[in-house]
């Protein structure tokens, strides 16, 4: 016994140090901001309490004062509005790319490149690339409109607070679209394809075929796609920051945004903090979601 | 003291610690010098390059006649520079010097940031020689926290072609303001350009109709509205284009210079761009309502209160301070000076553009409400926003601002 057990008690302390780097950086880049932020959420910091002594700890408060501000609700609804509608038409769109390009035709390889180069972007260039594209004055959209006839179509997107949030739901889709695509890609190419061929055999149509196989087989995939988006999108700043700084008015002020206004426009630490958490919430559960989900798939995908 | 390590302590600590590795040899190297040399940190957010000839004869100056004194300078670009500050302010990462926008004394003049130079300041004696709204934007509650660098303001530019064949003259009050605007619309082109962006920027502009109005942040209710109520008509008439709630001062100008704005509201900075223009214009003072104002804008020295060099730091800002010194620097940034006794010399003793921003100095009035300005403006940005895009009505905006700003200033 004294014998096996020594290498094995070895192997694992060698498993231990082998954590160690991963273990450190998240400490360091990970936990340790995040106590901080909870720290700093649960006491009163502003920038005279950082040079002026001890901060006081204030419970709850910073809590309660986001939650009693009208503008914390509006921007959780903006938020919304602006995850949801970004995902849904992403995924449509992205769906729909993905079962054109799981075909072989020519340029597909080349085409499918160009398509990932909006996700490859910094968001700072696709967020001035649409704002130029959506100017009233100046902008493509308005000027193909006029060229075709339809100037009385021609709309000033940004600027009217009824449909800038439209706007920068637009850029975003534009920027999701690839990721969904590629990841439904791999998704179809999982499929066997003579399911498809017995299938055809039996007398379904092309309808028939996507809705009794594709579909069904895909769920999977379009789950994990849609909370990945879901976490990435939710905490989307610097698209819309760089394409209206929340405005016009709060038209666009996401959640991310209101924080960042409270942090470093009013300088409201402790409440900035609290915010921030609070909007952690949302990712988090879905990330918790999305591992949970991941656990229980592994053993039945080692089976298949 | 107490030997109980709190969290600031300890990353003050802990940043020193770094630092003293990093400057280790540095230090050595110092520490066998016969003459005691200070190095003044010094941070500012004068990035463009044209800055940079007369930024770094400035310093060389200031190494010359400043005994044992080193620049160590540092630039931000100009959104950066306050939350540079602020996160300084946690770290202990922070200049001796800094030159800051003259709107930050409201964030930054609470808590004990800035030094006091009140004895200092007294000991010179020289506080009367600046005009009074640069130097009452460096008083916070009683103290003087700082001096001023340099001012500017706003005024009226106008193309004068454009005028000419409008037959319009320059306007010199808000009724002729707008009937100006309105004749020198047409096809594309709108009579009054002005930025009315959801930033500091918009507010800048805006504040001075809300003083020419006769009001102030603690009758926004009222003068808010009658000021909202005027930029509003502007846009109603077509005189204003309603895209300027997302203009900055920057894309103004460009409206102007493209001949796509007969008038602009403008500061000093864009002088050198409009030389390079191939129409003339000329630039007016803004037409009054009530009253005559116009918003101070520039920046102001500051020494940080932690500096261990405070004694250097205020031989420095005083050096720069003589007309020798100050009149070379601000001629090489085309900025103008915040003293009386400088009128006389320098560029804008006779370039005519320069030297009417110069006359309006003394009715600049600092943005100074205190360390909750920043909620104030947001307010004051977001209503006009409102009510140039149709969402609100000038009383109804107007109305919802005030119960925000006298929340913010108390």
């Amino acid at each position: 016994m004294r014998h096996r057990r020594a290498p094995s008690t070895h192997r694992r302390r060698a498993g231990y140090l082998f954590c160690l780097p991963g273990m450190a950086f998240l400490a360091l880049f990970l936990a340790y901001p995040l106590l901080y932020n909870i720290w700093t959420s649960v006491h009163d910091v502003e920038l005279s309490s950082l040079l002026g002594g001890a901060e006081r700890f204030n419970g709850l408060e910073n809590y309660r004062a986001v939650v009693d501000d009208a503008a914390f609700w509006h921007s959780v609804r903006l938020s919304l509005i602006f995850t949801i509608g970004s995902l849904v038409l992403q995924f449509i769109l992205g769906f729909a790319l993905a079962l054109l390009f799981v075909r072989p035709f020519p340029l597909n390889g080349l085409l499918r490149s160009l398509l990932l180069v909006a996700w490859l972007l910094p968001p700072v260039v696709s967020g001035t690339l649409f704002r130029w594209l959506l100017d009233a004055e100046s902008g493509a959209y308005n000027a193909l409109l006029r060229a075709v006839g339809l100037g009385s179509l021609s709309h000033d997107w940004l600027t009217d607070p009824s449909t800038s949030l439209a706007g920068v739901v637009f850029a975003n889709i534009w920027v999701g679209v690839p990721f969904n695509m590629l990841l439904l890609l791999v998704g179809l190419h999982t499929i066997d394809p003579q399911l498809y061929e017995a299938a055809a055999i039996d007398g379904a149509g092309a309808w028939q075929r996507l809705r009794r196989i594709t579909l069904p087989l895909m769920r999977p995939v379009s789950v994990t796609v849609l909370l990945l988006g879901l976490i990435y999108t939710f905490k989307v700043f610097d698209l819309i920051f760089v394409m209206t700084g929340g405005g016009p008015v709060d038209a666009t002020r996401v959640l991310s945004l209101y924080v960042y206004e409270v942090f470093f426009k009013f300088f409201r630490f402790g409440q900035g903090a609290a915010a921030g958490l609070l909007l952690l919430v949302v990712p988090l559960l879905t990330g918790v979601w999305y591992v949970r989900r991941l656990r229980r798939e592994e053993p039945a995908g080692g089976s298949a | 003291m107490s030997h109980k390590v709190d969290r600031r302590g300890f990353l003050r600590t802990a940043g020193a610690g770094a630092a003293a590795l990093g400057l280790g040899g540095s230090l050595a190297s110092c520490g066998s010098d016969e003459t005691d040399t200070v190095t003044l940190t010094w941070w500012d957010y004068f990035t463009l390059d044209n800055f940079q000839p007369g930024m770094n004869r400035l310093i060389k100056d200031i190494e010359a006649g400043v005994p044992n004194v080193r620049i160590e300078r540092r630039t931000f670009p100009f959104a950066e520079l306050d939350r540079q500050i602020t996160l300084g302010a946690i770290s202990g990462d922070l200049p001796d010097i800094a030159i800051v926008d003259n709107v930050a004394m409201n964030t930054l003049g609470g808590g004990g940031l800035l030094a006091d130079l009140t004895d200092r300041v007294e000991q010179w004696g020289q506080a009367d020689q600046y005009y009074k709204g640069p130097w009452e934007g460096c008083q916070v509650a009683g103290k003087t926290l700082g001096i001023p660098n340099n001012s500017n303001c706003l005024a009226l530019y106008c193309n004068i072609r454009m005028l000419d064949q409008a037959g319009v003259e320059p306007p010199t009050t808000w009724d002729e303001l707008a009937s100006a605007a309105q004749r020198l619309t047409s096809g594309d082109r709108f009579g009054l350009a002005l930025s009315a962006i959801k930033t500091e920027e918009g507010v800048f502009q805006f504040l001075p109709f809300l003083w020419q109005a006769g009001g102030d942040l603690d009758t926004f209710a009222t003068d808010g509205a009658t000021a909202l109520s005027f930029i509003e008509d502007l846009v109603r008439k077509g005189s204003l284009s309603e895209q300027c709630v997302g203009w900055t001062q920057q894309d103004v100008n460009t409206r102007f210079l493209n001949q796509r704005a007969a008038l602009q509201i403008n500061g000093p900075w864009q002088i050198p761009t409009l030389k390079k223009a191939d129409f003339d214009w000329v630039v007016v003072p803004l037409p009054r309502d009530k009253e005559a104002a116009t918003c101070l804008g520039g920046e102001n020295w500051v020494v940080m209160a932690q500096s261990e060099h405070l004694d250097k730091a205020w031989e420095v800002l005083e050096y720069t301070q003589r007309p020798s010194v100050l009149v070379p620097y601000l001629t090489s940034f085309g900025e103008l000076p915040a003293r009386k006794d400088l009128a006389d010399e320098g560029t804008w003793a006779s370039d005519p553009a320069l030297r009417l921003f110069l006359s309006q100095l003394p009715l600049a009035r600092p943005r100074q409400y205190g360390e909750h300005y920043a909620d104030a403006s947001q307010a004051i940005a977001e209503a006009e926003q409102a009510v140039l895009t149709g969402s609100a009505s000038p009383s109804a905006a107007a109305r919802t601002a005030a119960t925000k700003i006298n929340k913010a200033l108390g």
